[in-house]
């Protein structure tokens, strides 16, 4: 074990377990006071292919999976192949050898244990646990309650079923990597997760989405806790249907979230031009997948940026921000509910499969959540667009004896349609005003994340890509600055000032550099290098590390 | 404003059969005051065309929305104040093409907001190309030999998908439109009421006036609707179908109503701290 984290791999054939034993593992680890950070990487298909789970833990802080395992349970021969290099020193291959032999590791007759019970292979899973138990140096006793605990449905065939196969694996691994115990057992959650409840405890009372991966799990968590939380979440015929509706809830007074990915987005554009003319507060989450078109739909990318930064038709604010860690995923979330309910605008909370999907273990205080409210308007002789001084009008919403009118044609204050050329000219003007505003309030506000080092370069890098590099940094002992800007849009220049003319490098996963260009046009930032990543996976922080340190 | 007019200038040709929707839906609204429905209570979206400069003229509260989203829009308000009753002016490019999927699944949901549809069989306010309800042969800009596409039967079409309330008007009988307006807002579920009305560079009211005729009777069933309007003319008019079916918003929270009854901040984050308890042991 290198640094104290040990990794578990397991992999197989979607529909055999794969994705729960890693999250039964991340349970077990963070159960003895471990943190825990698990990947999944998995195909677009229902059954069959080739999936697996990584998960490393340590007693300390741990950002990212590492692609060498300590302990590897593969399910198949496939699995056995795709992985055969991912093996750390020291570390133990599990194959199964009903489906092949001469593998330098310990065989476990997968198949021909698991034909013996009515699930079949369904059982793989448990049987990754229990090898993990043994690795482990769990007793039965211990390894028992977990999987009672953890597998509800048959759970005598799968103690028997573990039972057996910790049995067989116990000359090969048993006690062979000890964990130590760490401080205190903390929750764990995925990404989406951590957006869905940042969501609700900023005010949310509307969701509305169509199943598109990787934001799909937030519209299922968001169902599942609707009635819980008096939410209305709802799965409509389209993207278009998506933010329209969502929009019409907003209209009522609902604060209201949609999400998806690039191209749901993409048939959303038309509805976040038409909350950037109607001063609507949507908060819409992106999270991105490779692209263009369908691209690749269970990985990861940031290559929906530059797109996110102008989507819609026509001049209006669009405030984008994107979380670094799962913790802030939670924090951000609400705060962006807020924002757009301060400034009247749509909000892009961009993210990427990687933060979305990936769970870790957490530390949020709840209570930090902030609560969106809007400025709302007293008296009579109500005008929906009333040009404030800072462009932002009081809101109401019926039933009211006031008329409210929201116009998606260009309209006058109270609401009407117009073609007047100063009415054009000025409500242009009042919109933008909002901006002005904006960055005044974000000046109070923490906007980008910065880690003084001691090394004269510094590493940007935005969204889930920052905690590749964190991981990455403490492996390589490396120390550099680290500056992730939460904000993209705008993005908080005054803050970046200093760092100018110094020697600077952008981490991304993006072919073309889109956060590079960004950093470039709107910060004004000198930049001597770009390391990308843009095959779908995320970063391994063994890799980058070496990636980083060529450049330092 | 009493009188539900708004200061814009109505720019709706002379002799639109806009008006005649105008002037029905405002007395309408005044005799479901006088029913009890508070005017507050009323809230409407609008698409883009023609018939969409009633969100203009009409002193109500609402979104005007975009071409083809408009029910879409509607059903926002719904589902998050289920109290408001909610009124969507569409046409036939809007929600029968732009936005056809939107009309069909506010149908298949039987979403409680009212659809009125202003039929005037073109594009209008883009210069008279063919809509998804003009007659075959039309001569518009795009289709310089006639169209050749056939025409939706908009009544069979939405008692198909599931609409609970489907009637036609016309625009020159202001009355049945005001009575039919009256019926649909009042019934509870998703009403559509296509509207015939004459646009004025491209029909003579003369046309309609002729054609005109109105169904015998209602139809009872589903079956019976349907077999009514899959062979009666496209200027019958009357209610087609009426039926009783769960709403949309019933089937997704009951009685509750998401802004009314929202829950507070410390209900929720005592709820989320829950959340985060639980999937630690689970």
């Amino acid at each position: 074990m290198v640094n104290d984290i040990f990794t578990f791999l397991v992999g197989g054939k979607a529909g055999e377990g794969v994705k729960k034993a890693g999250s039964v593992a991340a349970h077990i680890f963070s159960s003895m006071g471990q943190r825990v950070f698990q990947m999944d990487d998995y195909m677009s298909l229902i059954r069959g292919g080739h999936n697996f789970s990584i998960v490393s833990t340590s007693t300390k802080w741990i950002t990212s999976h590492y692609m060498k395992a300590d302990l590897l349970v593969n399910f198949d021969k496939r699995s056995c192949e795709t992985h055969i290099n991912d093996v750390a020193d020291g570390g133990i291959i599990i194959y199964n050898s009903d489906e092949q032999e001469d593998v330098d590791g310990v065989g476990i007759p997968f198949s021909s244990e698991a034909e013996k019970y009515p699930m079949k292979n369904l059982m793989y899973g448990v049987g990754a646990v229990a090898i993990l138990a043994s690795a482990i140096g769990f007793k039965k006793e211990q390894m028992n309650q977990s999987i009672k605990n953890q597998y509800p449905r048959s759970i005598e065939d799968n103690i028997k079923f573990a039972n057996t196969i910790y049995d067989i694996v116990k000359g090969g691994c048993q006690g062979k990597f000890l964990l130590s115990k760490g401080e205190k057992e903390r929750p764990i959650i995925t990404g989406n997760e951590a957006i869905s409840l940042g969501a609700i405890a900023g005010g949310l009372d509307t969701y509305f989405g169509y199943p598109m991966t990787p934001a799909s799990s937030i519209l299922h968590f968001l169902a599942k806790q609707a009635e819980n939380f008096g939410l209305a979440v709802v799965h409509a015929e389209s993207e278009l249907a998506v933010i329209n509706m969502a929009i019409g809830s907003t209209f009522t007074g609902a604060r209201s979230m949609v999400g998806t990915s690039g191209g749901g987005f993409a048939l959303m554009t038309e509805g976040i031009s038409l909350a950037g003319i109607t001063e609507t507060p949507i908060l819409i989450v992106l999270s991105q997948r490779p692209g263009p078109a369908t691209g690749v739909p269970t990985y990861t990318e940031q290559a929906d940026l530059s797109f996110a930064l102008s989507a819609g038709h026509g001049d209006f604010l669009r405030i984008v921000a994107s979380p670094g860690t799962i913790e802030e995923a939670y924090y951000l979330t609400a705060e962006m509910l807020d924002l757009v309910w301060k400034f009247q605008t749509p909000g892009i909370l961009l993210t990427e499969k990687h933060l979305s999907e990936c769970s870790m273990t957490i530390d949020i205080d709840v209570d930090k959540a902030k609560w969106a409210k809007p400025k709302m308007y007293q008296g009579e002789n109500y005008k929906r667009y009333h040009d404030a001084e800072d462009g932002i009008s009081p809101m109401l919403f019926p039933p009211s004896k006031e008329v409210i009118k929201w116009n998606s044609y260009e309209h006058d204050e109270f609401g009407l349609t117009t073609e007047n050329a100063e009415m054009i000219a000025k409500m242009h003007d009042k919109r933008n005003k909002k901006l002005k505003a904006l960055v005044e309030y974000l000046k109070s506000q923490y906007t980008v994340n910065i880690i003084r080092g001691e090394m004269t370069t510094n590493l940007f890098a935005y969204g889930s890509t920052y905690m590749s590099v964190l991981e990455a940094l403490r492996y390589g002992g490396l120390n550099p600055t680290i500056v992730q800007p939460i904000y993209l849009n705008p993005l908080p220049a005054w803050e970046l000032e200093e760092f100018r003319n110094q020697d600077n490098v952008v981490i991304e996963q993006s072919s073309t550099g889109q956060f590079t260009a960004l950093l470039k046009e709107k910060a004004g930032l000198k930049i001597r290098s770009t390391i990308k990543k843009y095959d779908g996976r995320p970063f391994d922080p063994i890799k980058l590390s070496k990636k980083i340190k060529e450049v330092l | 404003m009493d009188n539900l007019k708004t200061y814009a200038e109505v720019t709706w040709c002379k002799g639109c059969g806009n008006f005649g929707i105008f002037t029905a839906l405002r007395n309408a609204i005044l005799k479901l005051e006088e029913k009890g429905i508070k005017r507050e209570d009323i809230v409407m979206t609008a698409g883009i065309g023609c018939h969409a400069k009633i969100f203009d003229y009409l002193n109500l509260s609402g979104l005007y929305s975009l071409h083809g989203r408009e029910i879409t829009t509607a059903s926002g308000f719904k589902i998050s104040n289920p109290n408001l009753k909610v009124l969507t002016f569409s046409g036939d490019g809007s929600g029968l093409g732009e936005g056809l999927a939107h009309t069909l699944f506010a149908a298949k949901r039987n979403m409680d907001i009212t659809m009125i549809l202003h039929n005037n069989s073109v594009y209008a306010l883009t210069t008279g190309q063919f809509s998804p309800l003009t007659q075959e042969g039309w001569k518009g800009p795009t289709t310089p030999k006639g169209s050749f596409e056939i025409p939706f039967n908009p009544i069979s079409l939405l008692i198909e998908v599931g609409a609970t309330f489907v009637a036609r008007c016309y625009a020159g009988d202001i009355n049945h439109l005001t009575e039919t307006l009256i019926r649909s807002i009042e019934h509870e579920g998703f009403s559509f009421i296509e509207v015939l009305q004459p646009a004025m560079p491209y029909h003579k009211w003369e046309e309609y006036r002729s054609e005109i005729e109105f169904l015998d009777k209602e139809p009872k069933t589903k079956e019976e609707a349907l077999n009514v309007a899959r062979n009666s003319h496209r200027f019958t008019l009357g209610v087609f179908h009426q039926a009783s079916r769960q709403v949309y918003h019933k089937g997704l929270y009951e009685d509750h109503n998401p802004i009314i009854n929202k829950l507070s901040r410390d209900a929720r984050l005592d709820k989320i701290r829950k959340i985060l308890v639980i999937k630690n042991r689970k």
